[in-house]
């Protein structure tokens, strides 16, 4: 580390240089975009600021020539210690800049300057000469536009007069214009000008060899001999064809196209690297300060799209809308603050491609809707992915490339320190350069290092959560925050080899995809309350809303998650607290609506960035707002006062807000201000644009709405929507839903805890009715987690009236997969169903699904006999509760259903849920998806267990042991072992007792190494991989029977071998 | 429904009958209090935000206003059924009546499920509610009140709604208002401190110096954190409080042997009563398993949090050294769990007794609200200890006469009163 900082000194010497020069050309280009000056003022300001950049500024001395001007700076005289460079337009010169140096000073290099100086000055003067040349192009037009203006007078020679200026400044473009104009004639079905285009043709041919070789040069010149005549001919064809407007106005489109032609020709070149492309677009802009030149709108659309591929993404889905959307401008923006490597070819990732985007679409639509034209993106500057391929070659870390190949048990093993690694190591000179410029331009402003990969945020694979994003306060010197800084762009780097992003890009058919990270450098957005930085209120909104509280909600209506402060805590699903939940379509029905819950479910706590600790910090909301509650930004929209059975608004000037007892509402902004309606806006506009539902990121500093992130509407593995079988299997379908349907697979269900609803009903004694509440919470005890699911009538854990619904709170229940109310038909009447509003909060943040079941409706399966005349576990499991067994049913589904478990399908699109009994996770659905990535998964399962016991078998004893022989069955056996199954084995065993205890001891042992090496691999974690059965020999013989008693599906059986 | 199944109103009826035959009430005063005295069933049309039309069924029962106005919530609840809405109110008639307040017993509702109303929706209800009604209710016939899914909100939406009707203003038409738009002050305290005046009176009884007690806590909310310091400032030491961990999703008992310090503790607590178990701990705090505030060597135990707390399964673990177990929450002790109290001889306030400062509270809001002349909270909570002990000595005094366990005797003086203001009114 101490290496480090020395290095870092020095070379923040040498930055603190090179800031002189790049400020004086800042201020060159300042001069140049003013409004209102002429050449001559502009060039008497540029030779004042260009001493600056010097070495020496006070005894510097600027002379600037420019045709019969000759500027000379404040107090010049001539010396002999100078340096000089020509002002040139098209390669002629046309005057020069000259710097002296009133004194001799010391020699460097060849002469009195440094190189970084005569740079600058040749900077400076190609600058000065491409504004020249842009402006007598602008008053060439001018002049065109005045002549127009005054047409009656000579109205003939308009086109000839530009038409001859143009063939004594500049043939070639008169060449190219003139076949433009014959090309232009041929189209419109001329037949002279057809004729003509066989004479033109040759010289064509001679122009192109032209450029290959130099011997065509004699040829060339007759060639242009016969093209002035051609142009003739050409446009004496068109004076007799178009009129002189239109002859005018082609000419005009024409000279333009050609002067941005090399715009189109380093946008479409693949070779051309981002140094390239980004000269290009400064020149295209700088020969037009503010709007840059025109381009023909298929050239611009073709630019624009030959930029997003080269920036962005080349996937075909987000280019053909981007291109409408995009514009070359922003290019010029955003390359302002991009810092790439030299020669770079690097991307700026999903996460900026796709905030642009929506940014961009927005502001297209700013005018139908007004609120747009507020919407914000942070400041922010990038760094082109394949500067995280340099970092790694810079440090000789590429071999980390190969990470991905590596069993996922390693990744997840080597990632801690592979951590360490990155964040000691150090990135080139020139990306220090860029990211202290960077820096500089964000001063103070406390910083988000957001990830930006090429991977993420693309359609199919958003990748949430997956890379890190880091905040950094910012508050030290400059030195410390630089590197701060590094230090964080190290870390981001680091975070795509890690174990999860690893697995989530395995299980996706991603790994081979070559993975490259962009980064965004962004400025927090919050406002300065105390000790803390943060917003005043920051949320996720989502296009569908896959958690509907009330059948009135439509899956269209959306939701939002808000908080105070940084909107970390709306991203991610919190265990303590909890965010305020809107559906934008309908934000006058709300999650909570009993005071208690109002204030329950109240976010308690907020993040912040503390300036005094330069650190990230969950704090109590109660203590924030006792030390800043007044100072905290637009607080009387975010809060209500809570008085006892009491929230009210608060009142601006009566309120104080550091005695008063507030409860984060945002009632104020949900029902006083448009801020829901422009969340709505804005998410039915991302939505019907991009033809995805969307899934964006926001913040307010109190002031201004900003736009942090725009992706694909994100779902997790278990939150897509499930594919459902169209041929459902009768005898294994236990229940089917088609209403107020959300997405989710919930695989490998072992348990149903079926409370039976006429039973239920039949119950006459409140003590019965609060026994089956405390037998429900019982069974949440004692059944393996989120491996069970609770099906019951009507409202679960309804606070009124315990004849609707079994009287649990959210612990009687928090380790259920699915909650399931059941509306029977009573009549005419269908009961409502709570939709869990009763602890609906805590079912979303722990990922509970829930499911409303209609089963008297047509096309409903209901296999109710399943669930009342399977097996009863109920007896077993709860002795003390079997006078219930009548109304509670505990179903042990593979017990019931021949080894299968229970999955249920939810698929929100198709509005339809199926509960299946299916073998354990065998995915028998979406083939294309299966093709894709669990096949070789699937292998993986089985091969390694199938190694490992061959292993296991090979130091098996027999003697030791008193084990004759040993058999592998199952899905182990059968190869189609998944990462949750465990491995099925026979013993045929002929030893003692004591042997016995001895060989399930050291079985044991095998037994929980395994499943440590299947949850480093898979995250699965079963407490015991091997599943032991002892058999006789004559049993080995029938395996049939052997089968049944066993209860497993014995298809086949292999010895192993055990150690001689 | 097919069959037999639970209906709260007959469980209601079944206990007054107990009651009765305690009492030996004739036929007559059966017949009238068995039933309610009035319902109204009636239609509330409400545009909803879409522009369609709902129609919800609304109700108000009036068991019994022989000795005053009906009091009583309303609630908004999707499976309202009758017979739910007729029980609440015969228990309200009872509750008024064993604090001696000159109130009846009333209930109201909505069918309807607030999660799919919006706000605008739900006012709409809250004013045909009192369109359909503001005939027959009023400060001098029938008083609503906050209950299951309403607060605050609904009832300045009902008030103005009947004020407009009327023409007039009339603040004790409704009571559970915020304080400054016709609400009481005390109201906070009103359980915590009722629950004390009565232990206060208690202790006196059984000639037992508040100072030489202790006492273990369950619940740490509003009722028992009130409860709490008005015991510590009649010289009484808690040893030991139990609370909810919402993290842990699990309750723990928060014990120190030379008692707890309240504020310290407040200081510690979210708003919900859950204490932070690692400050907790860091003040010296054990923290034990969630039902050992029971089995604690304190003198009083004071449940003040769930109901069904002390059951014949766990009543067995009480210390010797108890000797008042006062009630706080509705329903804490099981019937199996009575018995077994009543066997020991333990001293039992019954929560129906000793939590109702609360609608006594309400009560005084009205009162405060009809004469629209407001109290400090100190005259709130003097009148409020005046009632507390006077309802407590005659609940007290008929236990001692007629040698009753102290619940059956709060439910028969109850019960007597209103058979009384009947017969005087020559209904029967």
């Amino acid at each position: 580390m101490v290496k480090k900082s020395k290095s870092m000194d020095k070379l923040f010497g040498s930055l603190l240089e090179r800031a002189k020069e790049l400020n004086c050309i800042y201020e060159v280009e300042e001069i140049i975009q003013l409004p209102d000056l002429n050449l001559k003022e502009i060039l008497i300001k540029i030779g004042e600021v260009i001493p600056s950049a010097m070495q020496f500024p006070d005894i510097c001395r600027v002379k600037i020539s420019y045709q019969d001007e000759v500027i000379l700076g404040n107090d010049f005289e001539d010396t002999n210690w100078y340096i000089g460079q020509d002002i040139k337009i098209e390669n002629n010169p046309v005057g020069w800049i000259k710097i002296f140096y009133l004194e001799k000073q010391p020699k460097v290099n060849e002469g009195f300057f440094l190189k970084d100086e005569i740079r600058v000055l040749d900077t400076i003067a190609k600058r000065v000469g491409d504004y020249i040349m842009y402006q007598n192009l602008r008053s060439m037009f001018g002049d065109i536009d005045t002549e127009q203006n005054s047409k009656a007078r000579k109205k003939e020679s308009e086109w000839y007069i530009v038409l001859d200026l143009l063939k004594k400044t500049d043939p070639d473009v008169f060449v190219r214009i003139s076949r433009k104009m014959l090309n232009n004639l041929v189209w419109k079905g001329i037949a002279e000008a057809e004729e003509l285009l066989q004479q033109f043709l040759p010289l064509l041919r001679y122009g192109e060899q032209d450029i290959v070789a130099e011997s065509n040069r004699p040829l060339q010149t007759r060639a242009l001999d016969d093209s002035d005549q051609l142009s003739q001919k050409v446009f004496d064809i068109a004076t007799r064809h178009m009129s002189d407007d239109d002859i005018l106005n082609n000419i005009r489109k024409w000279i333009q196209q050609d002067k941005t032609s090399f715009l189109v020709r380093a946008t479409s070149n693949i070779n051309s690297s981002l140094t390239d492309i980004s000269q290009a677009i400064r020149r295209y802009f700088q020969m037009a300060p503010g709007e840059g030149m025109e381009l023909s709108p298929s050239a611009r659309i073709g630019v624009r799209a030959g930029l997003i591929r080269r920036f962005l993404t080349d996937q075909l889905e987000y280019l053909v809308i981007a291109k409408n959307f995009i514009r070359v401008r922003d290019f010029y923006d955003i390359l302002q603050h991009l810092i790439f490597p030299p020669g770079s070819h690097g991307k700026l990732g999903g996460k900026t491609a796709g905030v642009l985007l929506a940014y961009r679409i927005l502001k297209n639509f700013k005018k139908q809707e007004k609120i747009f034209a507020n919407v914000k993106v942070p400041k922010t500057w990038y760094i082109s992915s394949d500067e995280m391929i340099q970092f790694m070659y810079y440090n000789n870390l590429e071999e980390m490339l190969e990470q991905k190949y590596k069993p996922i048990d390693e990744v997840r093993k080597e990632y801690p320190h592979l951590v360490q690694l990155f964040k000691n190591s150090h990135f080139s000179n020139e990306i220090v350069q860029g990211i202290s410029m960077a820096l500089d331009d964000f001063g103070n402003s406390p910083l988000i290092v957001r990830s930006s990969s090429v991977l993420e945020d693309r359609l199919g694979s958003a990748f949430s959560g997956k890379y890190k994003s880091l905040f950094l306060a910012n508050q030290g010197t400059k030195l410390k925050n630089l590197e701060a800084l590094l230090d964080a762009i190290a870390e981001v780097y680091a975070s795509t080899l890690g174990p999860d992003p690893m697995q989530y890009r395995s299980e996706r058919g991603l790994i081979d995809f070559h993975e490259e990270m962009g980064i965004m450098i962004q400025e927090v957005v919050g406002k300065q309350v105390g000790d803390y930085y943060f917003p005043s209120f920051a949320g996720v909104a989502f296009s569908n809303n896959e958690f509907r509280w009330s059948p009135r909600i439509k899956r269209e209506d959306g939701l939002i998650r808000l908080v105070p402060g940084l909107g970390t805590r709306a991203v991610d699903r919190l265990s303590d607290d909890y965010p305020i939940l809107v559906a934008a379509g309908q934000p006058g029905l709300r999650a909570n609506v009993s005071m208690e819950d109002m204030v329950r479910y109240s976010p308690q706590k907020i993040d912040v960035l503390n300036f005094k600790t330069n650190a990230f910090e969950t704090i109590e909301i109660k203590d924030l707002m006792k030390k800043h509650g007044n100072d905290y930004p637009g607080i009387e929209n975010m809060v209500s006062l809570y008085e006892r059975d009491h929230l009210k608004k608060p009142m601006p000037f009566q309120t104080d807000f550091t005695e008063e007892d507030t409860i984060f509402t945002f009632d104020g902004l949900i029902n006083e201000t448009p801020f829901i309606k422009e969340i709505d806006t804005i998410l039915k506009t991302l939505q019907n644009t991009l033809a995805y539902p969307v899934d964006i990121e926001f913040a307010s500093d109190g002031e201004n709405f900003y736009l942090l992130q725009c992706r694909p509407q994100s779902y997790s593995k278990y939150d897509a929507p499930s594919p459902i079988p169209k041929e459902l299997p009768e005898d294994q379908t236990i229940f089917t839903a088609n209403r107020y349907i959300s997405n989710g697979t919930v695989p490998d269900i072992t348990h149903i805890v079926y409370v039976n609803p006429d039973q239920y009903s039949k119950i006459e004694t409140i003590n019965e009715l609060k026994a089956i509440g405390r037998a429900i919470s019982k069974l949440n005890q004692i059944l393996p987690k989120r491996q069970f699911i609770l099906m019951g009538p009507g409202r679960w854990g309804s606070r009124g009236d315990i004849k609707l619904g079994v009287n649990v709170t959210y612990s009687d229940i928090n380790n259920t997969a699915v909650l399931i109310e059941i509306a029977r038909k009573k009549g005419n009447y269908v009961p409502d169903l709570s939709f869990g509003t009763h602890f609906f909060q805590d079912l979303v943040e722990a990922s509970i699904r829930y499911l409303p079941l209609y089963p008297d409706e047509k096309e409903i399966i209901f296999n109710e006999e399943f669930l009342i005349k399977s097996p009863n576990a109920l007896f077993e499991l709860l002795p003390a509760y079997s006078n219930l067994s009548d109304i509670i049913h505990v179903i042990e589904v593979p017990e019931a259903a021949d080894g299968m478990v229970l999955r249920v399908l939810m698929n929100a699109d198709l509005d339809m849920a199926v509960g299946i009994l299916s073998p354990r996770s065998s995915i028998l659905i979406d083939e294309d998806e299966q093709s894709v990535y669990t096949v070789t998964k699937r292998t993986d399962h089985w091969h390694w267990r199938s190694e490992m016991v061959e292993k296991m078998a090979s130091q098996l004893d027999p003697q030791r042991f008193g084990v004759k022989s040993l058999y592998l069955i199952g899905s182990t056996q059968n190869t189609t072992a998944q990462a949750g199954s465990d491995i099925d084995l026979l013993v045929n065993f002929s030893g003692t007792r004591a042997q016995k205890n001895e060989l399930l001891t050291w079985l044991d042992g095998w037994s929980l190494c395994l499943d440590e090496i299947n949850f480093l691999r898979t995250g699965f974690k079963a407490g015991g991989l091997l599943d032991i059965h002892f058999v006789t020999e004559d049993e080995l013989s029938d395996l049939k029977s052997l089968s049944e008693k066993l209860n497993l599906n014995i298809d086949g059986l292999r010895e192993l071998p055990l150690t001689s | 429904m097919a069959g037999k199944s639970f209906n709260p109103f007959e469980m209601a009826q079944t206990q007054f009958d107990k009651v009765a035959d305690m009492l030996n009430l004739d036929n007559g005063v059966r017949g009238l209090l068995r039933n309610t005295l009035r319902e109204y069933h009636f239609s509330i049309p409400v545009h909803m935000d879409d522009g369609s039309v709902k129609v919800f069924r609304g109700f108000r029962v009036q068991h019994n206003d022989a000795r005053g106005p009906g009091k009583g919530g309303i609630r908004f609840h999707p499976q309202e059924t009758i017979d739910t809405v007729r029980a609440l109110a015969t228990w309200m008639t009872w509750k008024c009546a064993v604090v001696d307040i000159p109130l009846g017993g009333s209930k109201g509702g909505v069918i309807c499920d607030p999660h799919n109303l919006s706000q605008r929706e739900q006012e709409q209800i809250c004013r045909g509610w009192v369109r359909q009604l503001s005939k027959n209710v009023g400060p001098i016939n029938d008083v609503p009140a906050p209950d299951v899914m309403t607060n605050a909100q609904h009832m300045l939406w009902m008030l103005d709604e009947f004020e407009t009707i009327q023409g007039s203003k009339y603040p004790g038409f409704i009571t559970g208002k915020p304080v400054g738009m016709g609400g009481s002050l005390g109201r906070t305290e009103a359980t915590g401190y009722g629950l004390i005046y009565t232990l206060r009176e208690a202790l006196k009884v059984l000639k037992i110096d508040p100072k030489d007690t202790s006492a273990s806590v369950q619940g740490f909310g509003n009722v028992a954190q009130y409860a709490i310091r008005l015991y510590n400032e009649f010289g009484g030491k808690v040893l030991c409080v139990s609370c909810w961990d919402q993290n842990d999703q699990t309750a723990y008992t928060y014990l120190r042997a030379k008692g707890i310090d309240l504020d310290e503790l407040l200081g510690i607590t979210d708003r919900f009563g859950g204490i932070d178990k690692d400050k907790a701990k860091n003040l010296g705090y054990e923290r034990l398993a969630a039902e050992a505030w029971l089995e604690q060597d304190v003198n009083i135990l004071m449940p003040c949090a769930l109901e069904n707390q002390v059951t014949g399964e766990n009543v067995h673990k009480i210390s010797k050294k108890v000797k008042i177990l006062a009630e706080g929450a509705n329903g804490p002790t099981t019937p199996e769990a009575d018995k077994f109290l009543d066997e020991k001889g333990v001293y039992v306030l019954p929560d129906f007794l000793a939590n109702a400062g609360g609608v006594t509270c309400s009560y005084f809001e009205q009162v405060q609200s009809n004469m629209n002349y407001f109290w400090t909270k100190e005259e709130v909570l003097t009148h409020l200890d005046e009632k507390m002990t006077s309802a407590y000595h005659a609940v007290n005094d008929l236990s001692k006469k007629r040698k009753l366990y102290m619940r059956d005797a709060a439910y028969v003086i109850a019960i007597s009163r209103v058979a009384q203001a009947c017969k005087d009114r020559g209904w029967i």
